[in-house]
Formats: C-alpha cells, sequence, structure tokens
C-alpha cells in the first residue's frame, strides 16, 4: 500500500487521529508520519499538543529523525569509522555496518539501481524478531509516563475504545500541566 | 573420501556444478577495508573458534588454515579448485579457512566481508546447496551476532551483496553456443533478467575450456528462493539453447565436427609439451565429443576434473617441487596422456 500523503513510498505506519470528535485513519510512510505527526523521537513531549500516532510501531521500525536537511553526498563522512563517501564512490566498498545509515539517502540512490530495490524481503536471523521485541520493551521501558500514556492512548484508539481514550487524554493533559507548572516554579533549577 | 567434484550429476553435459556464496559480517568489527591487522587476527580466530559446533552439527570433518599463512603454490592451487575466492587468496592481512573434507563447505574469513560461506556440489542443484550453506549459517550465527538490518537486511561491505547476501551460481558448459558465437548476445539477454555471465574463476576472468559461471546479479528486495527459481529458470533456457545448438552442429557439420574431436584427442594422446589454455580448449573438443556421442572412450574420463588438475599451482602440487613453465608444460602432457583412455 502506498501512503495517503506522499503516494510515493510504501506505507508502514497505520495512524490514527481524532479531529473534532471524528476518527480519521490514515496510512503513512516514516517520512510523511515524522513531518505529518509531530511524532518523532525527539518531537515527543516537546512543545505543542500531542498529535497521536502509533508511536508502538514506529518504535518497533526504529527512530526515523525526520531530518531531511540535505546535505552534499560528497562531504558525508561516517562518524563510526571513517570512511568518507568520496571513497566509497571510488572503491565500491563501504567501512563499516554504520556507513549505510551515515550515507543515508545516497546508498538509497545506488541500492535502488543495482537492486531495483531498497527492502530486504528475504532470510532473517534466527531469533530476530524476539531480540527486537525485547529492545522495543526496552526502550518503552525507558519512556516518560507521558510517552507511555501515549501509547496506550493511540492503541485504544485502534481499539475503538473512545471511553478509556478519553481517560487517557485527560490524564496526558494533567500531566502536562503540573510539568510545566513545575518548570515555571523552579526556572533557574 | 570422495570430493564433490569427483560425483557425477544430473544435466552434467552442460551443468558442472552449482555453487551458493552467503556473505555475512559480525556486528562486532568494522568491514574489511577499515579492519586493523590485529583485529583480523581477533576476527579469524573468533570465527574458527566456532569450528567444533559446525562439526558438531554437520556431522563432516573440518580442516581449518590461515590462508595468508600457506605458500603462493597452495594458495592459487585453492582458487584453481574454488575452495578459495581470488580476493581471499590474494589478502596480505591475516584470512582464515574452514573447510570441509569433501570440499563442498568452505568457510572464508576476513574476505571482503567477514565471513563468506560457500557451498558446491556437481551437476544442477542449487536448491540442495543453498540448504548447505543456509544451515551453516545458523550454526554460525548461534555463536557469533551479524549485522542485520530490520530493512536492509544483511549489511555487506559492498552494497552490491546487501540484503540477503547471496550470489547462487551454475557453472555451465557451452561449446555449442561459444561455436556459434551465441555467448555474448545470450549474456546481453540475460542482464535484463539480473542474471550475469562470465568466466569461470569469478570476476573479470576469461572463459577457459568453454565453462562459464552463470550467476544472479541482485540481492536485495528478492527472496532467496525467487533469486533461485529466477536463475534456474534462466539456466533452463540456456541448457535447451546449448543443447538445440550441439543438435544442429551434429547434423549440419557433422564429420567436420567429429574430425575436430578426433584431432584434439590426437593432440592430447600425442603431444609433447601442453600449455594450460591449450589443454583446456582440447580437454573441452574431448568432452564435447563424449557428450554428443562423437567418440567413445573405452574406460572413465572427467574431463572437468582433469582441467582443474592441469592448472598451473594444481600441476604443481602434483609434481612436488616448483618448476619453470616449460618443465610444467611437458608434465601436463604426460599427466594427460596418462589419465586419457582409449577410443573405442
Ligand atoms: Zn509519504
Ligand atoms: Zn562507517
Amino acid at each position: 500500500m502506498l501512503c495517503d500523503i506522499c503516494h510515493k513510498r510504501e506505507a508502514r505506519i497505520y495512524y490514527t487521529e481524532i479531529i473534532n470528535g471524528e476518527k480519521k485513519e490514515q496510512h503513512l510512510c516514516e517520512e510523511c508520519a515524522a513531518e505529518h505527526t509531530s511524532f518523532s523521537a525527539g518531537k515527543l513531549g516537546g512543545k505543542g499538543e500531542l498529535t497521536l500516532g502509533n508511536l508502538l510501531s514506529s518504535l518497533l521500525q526504529g527512530f526515523y529523525n525526520g531530518e531531511t536537511k540535505k546535505v552534499e553526498n560528497e562531504d558525508l563522512v561516517c562518524p563510526k569509522c571513517g570512511t568518507s563517501f568520496e571513497e566509497f564512490s571510488k572503491t565500491g566498498l563501504l567501512g563499516c555496518a554504520d556507513c549505510y545509515k551515515s550515507f543515508g539517502s545516497a546508498i538509497k540512490e545506488s541500492l535502488n539501481k543495482i537492486h531495483g530495490s531498497e527492502l530486504h524481503t528475504g532470510k532473517r536471523p534466527k531469533g530476530y524478531e524476539q531480540e527486537k521485541a525485547k529492545e522495543a520493551e526496552k526502550r518503552i521501558q525507558e519512556l516518560s509516563e507521558i510517552e507511555r500514556l501515549s501509547i496506550q492512548l493511540q492503541q485504544a484508539i485502534e481499539q475503538e475504545e473512545f471511553e478509556e481514550a478519553a481517560r487517557l487524554r485527560d490524564r496526558i493533559r494533567e500531566l502536562k500541566a503540573e510539568e510545566d507548572q513545575d518548570k515555571e516554579g523552579a526556572p533557574n533549577a | 573420501m570422495r570430493k564433490w567434484y569427483e560425483e557425477t550429476a544430473e544435466n552434467g553435459d552442460v551443468v558442472i556444478s552449482s555453487r551458493v556464496r552467503l556473505a555475512r559480517n559480525l556486528k562486532s568489527y568494522v568491514f574489511g577495508s577499515r579492519l586493523r591487522d590485529a583485529d583480523a587476527v581477533r576476527l579469524v580466530k573468533e570465527v574458527q573458534d566456532v569450528a567444533p559446533l559446525v562439526k558438531e552439527k554437520d556431522g563432516k570433518r573440518y580442516f581449518l588454515c590461515n590462508v595468508n599463512r600457506l605458500s603462493e603454490t597452495d594458495r592459487e592451487a585453492m582458487v584453481e579448485r574454488y575452495v578459495v575466492s581470488p580476493t581471499l587468496a590474494a589478502k596480505k592481512q591475516e584470512t582464515g579457512l574452514i573447510l570441509s573434507e569433501d570440499e563442498s563447505v568452505s568457510i572464508m574469513i576476513n574476505e571482503e566481508d567477514h565471513i563468506r560461506i560457500q557451498a558446491v556440489a556437481a551437476g544442477m542443484d542449487l536448491e540442495k546447496v543453498f540448504a548447505e550453506a543456509n544451515f551453516i549459517d545458523d550454526i554460525l550465527n548461534e555463536e557469533l551476532p551479524f549485522s542485520f538490518d530490520d530493512k536492509l537486511g544483511y549489511l555487506t561491505a559492498c552494497p552490491t551483496n546487501v540484503g540477503t547476501g547471496l550470489r547462487a551460481s551454475y557453472m555451465m558448459f557451452l561449446p555449442a553456443l561459444m561455436m556459434t558465437g551465441r555467448i555474448q548476445k545470450l549474456s546481453e539477454e540475460m542482464g535484463k533478467f539480473g542474471v550475469t555471465i562470465r568466466g569461470i574463476y569469478g570476476e573479470g576472468t576469461k572463459s577457459q575450456g568453454c565453462m562459464y559461471q552463470v550467476s544472479n546479479q541482485k540481492t536485495l528486495g528478492r527472496t532467496e528462493k525467487e533469486i533461485i527459481a529466477n536463475l534456474d529458470c534462466i539456466v533452463d533456457q540456456i541448457i535447451k539453447q546449448e543443447r538445440d545448438r550441439r543438435g544442429y552442429i551434429l547434423r549440419e557439420a557433422n564429420e567436420k565436427t567429429q574430425d575436430k574431436v578426433c584431432r584434439s584427442y590426437g593432440i592430447l594422446r600425442y603431444a609433447k609439451q601442453l600449455g594450460t589454455e591449450d589443454a583446456m580448449a582440447l580437454l573441452a573438443q574431448i568432452k564435447f565429443g563424449m557428450d554428443t556421442g562423437l567418440i567413445h572412450l573405452k574406460g572413465e574420463l572427467n574431463p572437468h576434473n582433469l582441467m582443474m588438475d592441469i592448472q598451473p599451482a594444481s600441476l604443481q602440487k602434483l609434481i612436488g617441487k616448483n618448476v619453470g613453465s616449460l618443465v610444467r608444460d611437458r608434465a601436463r602432457a604426460e599427466y594427460i596422456q596418462k589419465k586419457l583412455p582409449d577410443i573405442e
């Protein structure tokens, strides 16, 4: 299924929001979800109204940080191994596993050229799914109360338990208000 | 114990062997181009430490060695028998090998990727060799965490191998397609389906003895099964084309072709000096003659085995000492005469 916003990329996040009491469902790609929903990890708990997205699924998929700042490929250097994109272009060899992330869109472009695809569909290491679930569990443990409640809120909406959703929403608002008060109360702390 | 290449197999007139290679990297090391010498030593040891587990689960006998510490002749001979890749054999840094007794499974360590698992069998059976490589992969992965990404799959030093890390290939004997000048055209057609054809010792090597390696190009976006099915589909077509051309040659130029085959036999039988390329071309004629019934030999002959035996380094090892190329050419001629059965 293609993304409802850009109609280009594969939709990977099932996203629900409630606008004026009406439930609206969307299927979004990660990029659009990050942009549209303010649900990227960095923005969570920041200012502004908390928008509801499927945080859980984006946690499981790994964070997409939403930074679309254009960098010239030639200047890219992998922070882990020090390989530059220029070196990679010459030798065709990456320096470490992190290079795939460090060279982001440039790598994706070349993968599309070589393979006509940028998505693995084959074998996964034995026990990979369990390990991933464990990792997600750990990340959830590290979340703040507000973040955790917002996941529960999203789940409640998905299961159409709107009473529970309303309760959770109110609780989140309370917590946010408390947080703001704390900040105002001790600005120099 | 018989080596894998001593077995006879189905479609043996066109498909010599099936081979699978899986590329894997360990999470805890940078890739080869950035790997320091001390870490290479650690890497080789860490992987070779899993060999007892491989032995135990696979039930085969395995041998270990550090390829970089072998003599040049030994390393080249391993390349000639496809036990290691030219890349591994050429590396100065610490490199390792875990090799099964029948040479059907070889685990290369610190090649372009940290680990290259290779499985091979005679004839046309990719599914079997893939199952073998996959089994070894699971065993290694029990002890060694591999670099794997949710979307990109197995991460490899070169993006051309990312995803499945799978290179599946058939070694094919294509004398009729070669004689009728069809290889270039075939190569272009196959390219459209993500399949490449090249000489037997890998990238950039030229064909010898009408032997070609046909393999998948793409490793990402398809499952292992799909990659193998796609390759099988193309290879079925090549087999059919090769057999059609052989039929055509036999119909249109039977006597001329038989003459060529018999002359080749004559040279192999009586020559005093034979260079590698020469001998390969002549042996290809013999295999072609045997497969098409143009000549009948009284005893058994596996031309492909003989082709491997007469490669420079392998021959050197048979002679038992380092000799110049003239002495080697003489030894090659003698060796072939000993192996070649009489004509019926
Ligand atoms: Zn989109
Ligand atoms: Zn890197």
